[in-house]
């Protein structure tokens, strides 16, 4: 777990930056589609409610007209005397009867010409019992039935309007219920304001479609409503006869209010209504616009979501692999250089990926590269530092190791012993020779052989011969190099701090080698030290007595500084039984 | 310098990519919108153009008889050819002789059924106007396995066009009921002139106070029986010249009109309604008319037992005057449109041939065909309890036989407007010489 979410550390930009991406995408996608959505279901609205209140108008003028004609027949029906003889008159002789049936059928067919340009029956009936229709297939009942009937009660009631009337055949038992709009008038004579008959124009429901069927498509249906809010008349035949109160309800808001149209719930579906009164018939046509399926045929919701969701995922494919390519780099960018501190400068980075990261990669080599180089130089000049340090300390040739041995030859003058007296001068200046020539060179086993064989006589001069001091140098090392006055502050420091408390004894030197690298060994048997492997104490060491600056406290660090860290001198003491230095160094040819 | 010149260009690239992504995605977001609509657009038209062949229309008018004949027609022809779609449209026969003249007229055949059943008046009216729009089905069809008056209107120029269906064979229906309270029985109407017919009228008239007749001032149905029954037509045998002047059979036809009327025997009735409501009231003792009429007096059932059908009268003084007629009758008519082999081959094995459909029709419906072959069934022989176990179809089928073939031409409809005016003016007094004089002169200078 701990491993996983330390996987996922290195990854969180990319995680974050897709995240950023998804989110906005999506986002984007789905306010885009949305907003498209709802802009063009808006746009669609308005312009189907502009159209349709135009197209209503259209309509209310077919029905006008329809309207126009009906009054035209109606008048001329009230204004014929035939019709009116034939509606009143008795039953004579079938002469008589013959010619005012034929006069009026002929006056018949001159008014039904007035209504010839729409698919209309007209009845008339009389008080005397007499009828006649135009076209039989309009009413679908008996005389009887029909001067009984709702319609003819209707008309009789308020004899001085022309009223329309939905009638809907309910006896016959087949499946065809035809649907009729009846117009109908009570015929009154004018001057007594006696009526003698009623007068019936029939228009089937379907041929009443016909002035707004032109209007009407799949979702965009029409219904007329009558006062009593019963639908007389609509495209949808399963409407025809129902009632429909809250249309009419909102028919008659629309009205009142000069509403544009208003969005209703009609039968559990949304729809649009439009509507408009018709004075001359008291109905209502009211237009239904089901939002659904009008705007189905405009907006496929379902294709836009489809089309969006494949371009988010596309997009989504490509914002990951690029963003995953771009963060990669980074990624195997920051794993490199969190190992830096476990490792060291030279943890030199692979350039890979894009430009960016490329250049930083190669900014970070750089960088290291200059810090490398910095830090070499730095050692180098310390390694310069300590050179020359040393050169300084090795050149303070001790005035007080040249006026005791100065003194020491006069004595050997005054002594007369001449033949000493110049051997000794002979050492020094041998002595001097080496040391004041450049401290940095090596010289050869052999030579600093001869340096301590001459530093030894000096001393020996000196103070005499009671720690004798010898020299056992394995042939095979005499032409190694070793650094100048590496083993002479050694015996210097046995000369002078290791037989303090005896009198006498001596010093061995050793040259060998041993396993790839020059050992020197200064070992002596004078007092020793308590401390076996510490640092030798010099500090009370007295500089008077030293030949060199140099003491045996710079010679290790002198080697390490020169040959690394595997060479140096290791100090192995005891008390009363002298003390063992070993100066480990390389086998160095030239 | 040189570094931030590449991360701007890296930028820009960047930036480009993302436009190019967001411009596709309008895009298809937009060709979405556009496919969206055009896929509702297109789901309209599919469906219809399939199989054209395989699916024939027919036009006709009354469900209860004609329509209802198809529907037995179109079972039929299911268990034979029962890949073919037989779409039955049910139309008033005014707006059919409105849709076949609008369609013929403006000479496409777009919108015309394959098959269509017209009047026998008003056949050759369409056939000689429109040849080319009727498909000749002597092949299909004999003209000679039909009733023979049915050829006159169905045939042109030797070719067989229609389909005879219905029988308009004529009777007269009377209510025996009425007839033997003026002591008259059914046989004694067997062999009578209208001048008799009106006698007995009277006698019926006394005794029970109904009308003999009921007539519609506006159809003279029944001066074309009249004349029919002698060989005789408004026209000539050409079907073009008007044949009223001196014609015989139509001026006895006036005058027993004129008698009709005279005698107080008739009831006057305006519309369809009227005359069936006349009938089942019990109004009218008798009704000279086609076999159709049948249906109608049925359905008043408590009228079963009293009713008769005795043979139409003849004009009096006239020798070619027999007792048969005919009146009304329709024919089918094959169109040329696509699919005009496949209606031929409907016809041609429906009602061109199948006997048993005809049983059937006229048992379920009532239909009495004119195909000679189906004459001869069970069903025409079967005895009718509501006519007092008359064999009516058996007396019709006689009668059918004796109808004059006559020539309807394509003018019986004017011809008939000018008299309908004329006949009032000769009730009127004119004389009936000077009437049917200046009828042939409106009539010659209308139909040219």
């Amino acid at each position: 777990m701990r491993a996983i979410m330390e996987r996922f550390k290195f990854y969180s930009l990319f995680i974050k930056i897709f995240i950023v991406m998804v989110v906005s995408i999506i986002a984007v996608a789905i306010s885009a589609s949305w907003t498209t959505v709802r802009m063009s279901e808006k746009l669609f609205m308005e312009t189907f409610s502009i159209t349709n209140s135009k197209v209503i108008n259209q309509i209310k003028a077919n029905f006008e007209s329809f309207h126009y004609s009906i009054v035209t027949a109606t008048n001329n029906t009230q204004l014929s005397g035939t019709i009116k003889s034939f509606l009143t008159e008795e039953d004579s002789d079938s002469t008589r009867v013959f010619r005012s049936f034929y006069n009026m059928t002929t006056q018949m067919k001159r008014i039904q010409s007035n209504v010839d340009a729409y698919q209309v029956g007209i009845k008339i009936m009389g008080q005397n019992g007499r009828s006649y229709s135009t076209n039989t297939n309009n009413l679908l009942m008996t005389d009887e039935e029909l001067r009984n009937h709702k319609i003819t009660i209707n008309t009789m009631a308020d004899p001085k309007r022309l009223m329309y009337q939905f009638y809907q055949e309910k006896s016959t038992p087949t499946s065809s219920q035809e649907a009729v709009i009846v117009a109908s008038k009570s015929l009154m004579e004018r001057t007594t304001g006696d009526t003698y008959g009623s007068l019936y124009f029939t228009i089937h429901e379907k041929a009443f479609q016909s002035f707004y069927s032109s209007m009407v498509s799949g979702g965009n249906d029409v219904a007329i409503l009558n006062k009593d809010g019963l639908i007389v008349s609509s495209n949808q035949s399963e409407l025809l006869g129902q009632k429909a109160d809250d249309l009419l309800q909102d028919a008659k808001d629309i009205q009142e209010k000069g509403l544009d149209y208003k969005n209703v719930t009609f039968r559990d579906k949304d729809v649009i209504v439009l509507a408009d009164y018709l004075s001359s018939y008291d109905f209502y046509i009211v237009n239904l616009i089901d939002k659904k399926t009008a705007l189905g045929q405009m907006v496929d919701t379902k294709m836009v979501a489809l089309i969006c969701s494949a371009i988010v995922i596309v997009a989504l494919i490509v914002v990951f692999l690029i963003s995953r390519k771009l963060t990669r780099s980074l990624t195997l960018l920051t794993r490199q250089m969190s190992k830096i501190t476990e490792r060291n400068f030279h943890n030199y980075i692979t350039v890979t990926g894009s430009f960016e990261f490329q250049e930083l990669g190669h900014a970070y080599n750089y960088m290291l590269d200059e810090l490398n180089d910095y830090v070499e130089r730095l050692v180098q000049t310390q390694k310069e530092q300590r050179n020359a340090e040393l050169a300084a300390l090795q050149q303070q040739i001790n005035p007080h190791f040249l006026y005791n041995t100065l003194s020491s030859v006069k004595f050997l003058v005054q002594q007369g012993s001449k033949e000493k007296a110049v051997h000794t001068i002979h050492a020094l200046i041998s002595l001097l020779q080496n040391a004041l020539s450049n401290v940095s060179e090596t010289i050869t086993v052999t030579q600093e052989l001869e340096n301590l064989k001459s530093y030894v006589f000096i001393n020996h001069v000196r103070y005499g011969e009671r720690i004798r001091v010898n020299f056992f140098i394995a042939p095979d090392t005499i032409d190694y190099h070793v650094p100048k006055l590496i083993i002479q502050p050694f015996i210097e420091n046995a000369f002078f701090h290791g037989f303090n408390k005896k009198s006498e004894g001596y010093i061995h030197v050793l040259i060998s080698q041993e396993s790839g690298s020059l050992l020197c060994e200064v070992v002596d048997n004078g007092d020793g030290m308590e401390s076996g492997g510490a640092e030798l104490s010099l500090s009370n060491e007295s500089k008077r007595q030293l030949f060199t600056g140099i003491g045996i406290k710079n010679v290790h660090d002198r080697i390490i500084l020169l040959y690394g860290d595997e060479y140096g001198v290791t100090i192995i003491s005891k008390v009363n039984e002298g003390t063992t230095i070993k100066i480990r160094l390389p086998l160095i040819n030239t | 310098m040189l570094k931030k010149e590449t991360y701007k260009k890296g930028m820009k690239t960047l930036k480009k990519s993302f436009a190019l992504l967001l411009i596709c995605m309008m895009i298809l977001t937009a060709c979405g919108s556009n496919s969206g609509s055009k896929n509702t657009a297109d789901t309209g038209n599919t469906g219809s153009k399939s199989n054209e062949a395989k699916e024939i229309t027919i036009w006709a008018w009354d469900p209860a008889f004609n329509i209802a004949a198809l529907e037995e027609a179109k079972k039929t022809y299911a268990a034979i050819n029962p890949d073919v779609k037989v779409n039955i449209i049910e139309y008033a026969q005014s707006d059919i002789i409105q849709k076949l003249n609008t369609g013929l007229n403006s000479g496409t055949t777009k919108g015309l059924p394959n098959i269509v059943l017209i009047e026998d008046y008003r056949a050759q009216g369409f056939l000689q106007s429109y040849k080319d729009s009727f498909t000749d089905l002597s092949n299909s069809i004999k003209g000679t396995d039909f009733a023979d008056y049915k050829s006159g209107p169905t045939s042109l120029d030797g070719k067989q066009y229609g389909i005879p269906f219905d029988s308009g064979v004529t009777g007269l229906y009377v209510r025996t009921d009425y007839l033997e309270q003026a002591g008259y029985k059914l046989s004694d109407l067997q062999n009578i002139d209208w001048k008799q017919y009106i006698e007995i009228g009277k006698k019926v008239k006394e005794k029970t106070g109904k009308a003999l007749i009921t007539l519609d001032p506006n159809d003279l149905g029944i001066i074309r029986m009249m004349i029919q029954s002698a060989g005789s037509w408004y026209l000539t045998e050409d079907g073009k010249t008007p044949n009223l002047a001196n014609n015989e059979a139509l001026k006895q036809a006036f005058e027993v009109y004129k008698e009709l009327m005279d005698s107080n025997v008739a009831n006057v009735h305006a519309d369809w309604s009227q005359f069936v409501a006349a009938l089942n009231n019990g109004d009218v003792a008798s009704v000279p008319t086609g076999n159709w009429i049948t249906a109608s007096i049925k359905a008043e059932a408590t009228q079963s037992g009293k009713w008769g059908i005795a043979p139409l009268p003849t004009l009096p003084g006239n020798d070619k005057s027999v007792h048969a007629s005919n009146l009304g009758g329709s024919s089918w008519y094959v169109m040329n449109v696509d699919g005009a082999d496949t209606a031929a081959d409907f016809m041609a094995k429906t009602f061109g041939s199948d006997v048993e459909l005809y049983q059937k029709l006229l048992t379920d419906i009532g239909v009495i065909g004119t195909f000679k072959a189906a004459a001869s069934g069970e069903a025409y022989s079967q005895a009718n309890d509501f006519f007092g176990g008359q064999k009516v179809v058996t007396d019709f089928a006689a009668w059918t036989e004796q109808i004059p073939s006559v020539n309807y031409g394509i003018h019986t409809y004017a011809i008939e407007d000018i008299l309908i005016v004329e006949m009032q003016n000769f009730l009127n007094g004119k004389e009936i010489d000077k009437v049917l004089s200046d009828a042939q002169a409106q009539a010659e200078s209308q139909i040219k």
